[in-house]
């Protein structure tokens, strides 16, 4: 008897385990009024979603009460795929360029250009007609691009300016006033010259290989595009480097330095010379100044080529997409409140606040009122789908304004760069499939090739194989795929 | 309950060598040396926590130019408010906590029934029932079909699907068995002539005189539940669910991210965690875990077996 | 001790009769089987189907049935590319090194400990040897490579005084595998010797008091006493380790690698990460751990094999 009860509460316990753990959270409450609650799926970022300000003022400013989920910071590709593969109900999605792509060609978007004319006119009037060529996939619009805060420069060479004064030095103006400051730091001062990050290939690009005529992925050599690695300039960019490197002129750990590693050398006094970004200017500076009170540090004008032109490389084009799946119950709803968040008043203060709570207005700009404005609207632009074309940049700049170096960083950088702007020929493509495909691995394949010639691991004799095989995994056919759409917009 | 408690082991004799016996030189040569090097080596794996713990502790100035060694400089406790004021990371603690006491309940019963009867070298079928579980060990249908599962089942985005699936760990339970198969056979047999069934010795000899190898496996389930992200990243949305492996991963891995495609995103580069918060974050989601050894430890220094039964 | 090795397989075959007898006599032991059996049926085998992944064209958004047979295209190009044959041989030697050097590291650790008289001294240093196993490899890189750094880093300063040259450890294919095979021995020895310890308590005290009456040295005691008691843990733990002989730890390698080393040290996980960077190589992605697993389950069943003729015990 004994053994058949306790056989029955063992298995009894079981199931009870088993049903308590499969218990599920409730359902969502439907809302009670004609507009119904829409589920959004957003990029990462480092917040509550449903708890933040911006959250609540879109609800508040455009009626409709909305759900967010987040995609995870990794894998979060993967994830998109599973979740739309299997229908999770979601009314809107804020997709990068590649997720677009991928989702967009396999049908599971709705094509947008109906709902647009209907009920979309704050919409079609924010963006601008160059724009929603980067949305289009055989003629039909499948999501609102989003453009971001306008062309900017984020990079540029900085230098420790107590040193240069100390031996006596003029700020470098070409690569081979470089290499001689360079040089000269390294004899006198016994500290890393120059410092760099093997983060990305931009990194590894910027102000030297501008010089050296390095600057966009793709090139209009008459009238066909080239990327980049098949430019001869490529290799004479890269021979440079590895001279800069064998005479120990650049970080001996270019290989493993990560942004954060980059910074920390010259935040404590070990690099003389590293490409700063504006947005890190803050911290870098402050803790360099923290740990060393005399350190002075200049940005280094871009330098010049030998055609004593100096060029900068802006990254510009569409960064987000806000789409609407196939299978979403709320179609309409969806692109009524996208509408609504454009709608010029409610865009702004979305994108900055309420005047005389979160900013306010000096001399025709819009500075923000701290700490109101980072606790409300530090995480604002995760929430944007699509912003207003004309205003948002200036509306923007209130964001640069919350630190006195942060604003200093940008407006100098911008203003050294003032006339020598380029940017991407396909910038604002639509998303071109062999592009989509072959971008990421091949960027990979880039960098880890480059670095193996500045540091010497390859002979740059072994370039043209390089290329070759770059070509072999999918750049060939990326070229094609990119000059097929560089002669059809250019008719 | 009579005669099975006549065989609940007596208590451990502590290794101890009498008093009357002189260690020679070797062995005491052998002595320093050894605690030497475990002195050693236990300051290696000490020393990153105690600069993590400084790091945490320290000024983001200084943490930032890699000055923080074993000490903080310019002490200060704000990283710590921030990250226990975050409702975020507590909201994943909470999470965590519930999950690896659920997890790891659920699983290591499941796992120690399992791992009794194919202790048994007479069961009939044995070596392909134990060859179907350790196949899986190799052998999967991927990401992808077993998400369209735990979509059937409802599970996705619920705290279940983090544990459920989990609950048979070939591994944990090959470890159990394994120590099953070593306990004397005549335990089984002089329980089974005073009438009990398989039940009854499974929990009143077998269990008792496994505790080392159950806290062993507790142990390695509850680690197992607190470390895991991978599972959370995949099967959770709602971020109100996320463990907190999940939410140190993202903030670990953001910040070198974002750093990386900032020229895009400059709004979420100026957003990234500064590396004091991130060391304060990584220190707060290790020590409660870190707690439940201590005390399980007790249970596996002692030899349990001893004296239980004359074979 | 007894031997888990039972009759049965020598015994001569029963007839269906008797089998049903021991099955019925044993009913109550299926019963204890059938809750983690239906959890191992349901969340491992019915996904099982995926396996079929590797010899498709597989597209998420055409599902299973409307994703085109390519038979044995997706292994074709893992064995055709490139540069296969180097990160195969990286991957059995890295893999390789692992076992030699690390297997034994937790049982001398464990054996060790175990030595230790001073209880507190004994359950502290347990305690923290196993903290690293807490870290995550990108820490654990960043870390070393501090420590390991050619501009102020400990080792090399130390290396310094006695007038050795600066080793850039991180970037020579000469020392990245070593530094490998040290991270990963610091991360997780601790971590296993574990499952060790708890085995020691299935040992008899009796037996090393007897030991030491017959006048056996410490070594002796070890010999013949300690680890014949904890064989069984170990010939487990190889056999499951030969399974994971295919896969050196590519989490690990991912976080510590950078291109200078990639002859050394780019194995088949890494190698496939950055083919497919970009792509959702489903199809691919599993036909390599497809491969993979049929290595592992190849070796696992020879492993038990050799290990149950050598050694009368295994597995199953």
């Amino acid at each position: 008897m004994f053994r058949k009860i306790a056989a029955l509460s063992l298995a009894g316990a079981l199931t009870l385990s088993l049903a308590a753990c499969g218990g599920n959270s409730g359902n969502e409450s439907g809302s009670d009024s004609d507009k119904p609650e829409l589920k959004m799926l957003m990029q990462y970022g480092r917040f509550e979603p449903n708890d933040d300000y911006a959250a609540k003022a879109i609800s508040r400013l455009t009626g409709y009460p909305v759900k967010y989920d987040m995609l995870p910071a990794e894998e979060a590709d993967q994830k998109l795929n599973l979740l739309v593969a299997n229908k999770e109900p979601y009314d809107l999605m804020k997709l990068s360029a590649p997720q677009f792509y991928s989702l967009a060609s396999s049908g599971a978007l709705e094509p947008l250009d109906d709902l647009l004319g209907k009920v979309g006119p704050n919409i079609k009037k924010s963006i601008q007609d160059a724009s929603w060529e980067s949305a289009k996939m055989d003629g039909h619009i499948y999501g609102i691009p989003e453009t971001g805060s306008g062309i900017a420069v984020s990079e540029e060479l900085a230098v420790r300016q107590d040193w240069l004064d100390e031996l006596n030095l003029q700020m470098p103006t070409n690569p081979d006033e470089l290499y001689t400051v360079l040089k000269t730091i390294k004899e006198k001062k016994n500290v890393i010259p120059l410092t760099a990050s093997k983060d990305a290939v931009s990194s590894l690009l910027g102000d030297i290989a501008a010089a050296f005529g390095v600057t966009t992925d793709w090139v209009d050599q008459n009238g066909t595009l080239v990327h980049q690695v098949e430019t001869p300039q490529m290799k004479e960019y890269l021979a440079y480097m590895n001279k800069l490197y064998t005479e120990g002129l650049l970080d001996a750990e270019l290989p493993l330095n990560t942004s954060s590693k980059m910074m920390e050398k010259f935040a404590n006094g070990q690099a003389a010379m590293f490409k700063i970004a504006w947005y890190n200017a803050p911290s870098a500076i402050n803790s360099l100044a923290k740990n060393d009170p005399n350190a002075k540090v200049s940005l280094v004008p871009f330098l010049k080529g030998e055609g004593g032109k100096a060029t900068v490389f802006a990254a510009s084009g569409t960064t987000w997409y806000a789409v609407v799946p196939k299978y979403s119950k709320h179609k309409e709803d969806a692109v009524k409140l996208l509408d609504a968040k454009l709608s010029p008043d409610i865009f702004k203060e979305l994108a900055i606040g309420q005047e005389g709570v979160h900013h306010e207005v000096k001399d025709g700009k819009y500075y923000p009122i701290l700490p109101k404005f980072n606790d409300d609207l530090n995480n604002a632009s995760s929430y944007m789908t699509g912003v207003d074309e004309t205003n948002y940049p200036t509306y923007w700049q209130a964001r640069v304004r919350k630190d006195p170096t942060l604003q200093s960083y940008f407006e100098q950088m911008q203003a050294n760069a003032e006339g020598l702007i380029v940017t991407d020929p396909i910038a604002l493509a639509p998303p071109i499939p062999q592009v989509a495909e072959n971008k990421l691995n091949l960027l990979q394949l880039q960098l880890d090739e480059m670095l193996n010639f500045i540091t010497g691991t390859e002979p740059l004799s072994a370039y043209d194989s390089f290329v070759a095989k770059w070509k072999e995994q999918g750049g060939a056919e990326m070229t094609e795929g990119t000059n097929e759409w560089y002669k059809n917009s250019k008719s | 309950m009579n005669s099975l408690t006549t065989q609940t082991p007596v208590p451990p004799r502590r290794k101890r060598r009498s008093k009357g016996i002189r260690r020679s030189w070797p062995e005491k040569l052998f002595d320093v040396c050894n605690y030497a090097l475990f002195a050693l080596i236990g300051l290696s794996t000490l020393l990153p926590f105690v600069n993590l713990l400084a790091k945490s502790l320290s000024s983001e100035e200084a943490v930032f130019a890699g000055r923080v060694g074993l000490l903080p400089i310019d002490l200060q406790f704000g990283t710590y408010r921030y990250v226990l004021e975050d409702e975020a990371f507590m909201g994943a603690l909470r999470v965590s906590v519930l999950l690896t006491v659920l997890g790891t309940a659920c699983s290591l019963l499941v796992t120690t029934l399992t791992a009794y009867p194919l202790s048994k070298p007479r069961l009939v079928g044995r070596k392909w029932l134990l060859l179907l579980f350790i196949f899986t060990m190799l052998f999967g249908g991927g990401l992808i079909p077993t998400y369209l599962l735990m979509h059937n089942l409802h599970l996705v985005n619920t705290l279940s699907v983090l544990f459920l699936p989990s609950m048979v760990n070939v591994f944990n339970m090959l470890v159990i068995k394994n120590y099953f198969e070593g306990l004397p056979d005549s335990l089984e047999e002089s329980a089974k002539l005073d009438g009990a069934g398989h039940i009854r010795i499974l929990l009143f000899i077998y269990l008792p005189l496994s505790l080392p190898v159950l806290a062993t496996i507790a142990l390695f389930f509850a680690v197992a539940f607190w470390n895991d992200y991978f599972n959370a990243m995949i099967y959770i949305s709602n971020p109100s669910l996320k463990p907190l492996q999940l939410f140190l991963k993202e903030l670990l891995v953001s910040s070198s991210d974002f750093l990386r495609n900032a020229t895009m995103n400059p709004d979420q580069a100026l957003n990234t965690a500064p590396q004091s918060i991130q060391a304060a974050s990584i220190i707060l989601a290790t020590v409660p875990i870190l707690v439940v050894y201590p005390f399980l430890q007790k249970y596996f220094v002692k030899g349990v077996l001893v004296g239980s039964v004359k074979e | 001790m007894t031997d888990g090795n039972p009759n049965a397989a020598i015994a001569p075959r029963p007839n269906r009769r008797s089998v049903w007898n021991k099955i019925r006599a044993d009913r109550e032991l299926y019963l204890l089987l059938l809750p983690g059996l239906a959890a191992l049926l349901l969340f491992k085998y019915t996904p099982m189907y995926g396996i079929l992944i590797a010899f498709k064209d597989y597209n998420i958004f055409d599902g299973m049935g409307g994703s085109p047979w390519v038979g044995m295209d997706n292994f074709r190009k893992l064995f055709e590319s490139e540069d296969f044959l180097l990160v195969l041989r990286n991957t059995i030697e890295i893999s390789l090194l692992k076992l030699v050097f690390l297997f034994p590291l937790p049982i001398i650790a464990a054996i060790l400990l175990n030595e230790l008289r001073l209880m507190a001294f004994r359950r502290t240093v347990q305690t923290v040897i196993y903290l690293p196993h807490f870290l995550s490899w990108i820490i654990i890189s960043g870390l070393f490579i501090d420590l390991l750094s050619i501009n102020g880093g400990l080792v090399n300063k130390l290396l310094g005084q006695f007038g050795i040259e600066p080793i850039p450890f991180f970037l020579s294919n000469d020392y990245f595998r070593g530094v490998l095979v040290t991270t990963a021995g610091w991360k997780e020895t601790g971590w296993s010797t574990i499952v060790y310890l708890a085995a020691f308590s299935t040992i008899d005290p009796g037996l090393y008091e007897a030991a030491r009456m017959d006048g056996a040295g410490r070594w002796k005691q070890i010999r013949h006493i300690t680890l014949p008691g904890i064989s069984p843990i170990i010939v487990l733990m190889l056999i499951l380790r030969l399974g994971s002989l295919f896969t050196a730890d590519t989490e690990q390698i991912l976080a510590m690698y950078n291109s200078t080393v990639y002859k050394s040290s780019d194995i088949i996980g890494t190698y496939v990460y950055r083919m497919g960077l970009g792509k959702q190589e489903y199809s691919f992605t599993t036909a390599v751990g497809l491969f993979e697993s049929v290595i592992g389950f190849i070796l696992i069943v020879s492993g038990n094999y050799l290990s149950r003729k050598y050694l009368r015990r295994g597995i199953w």
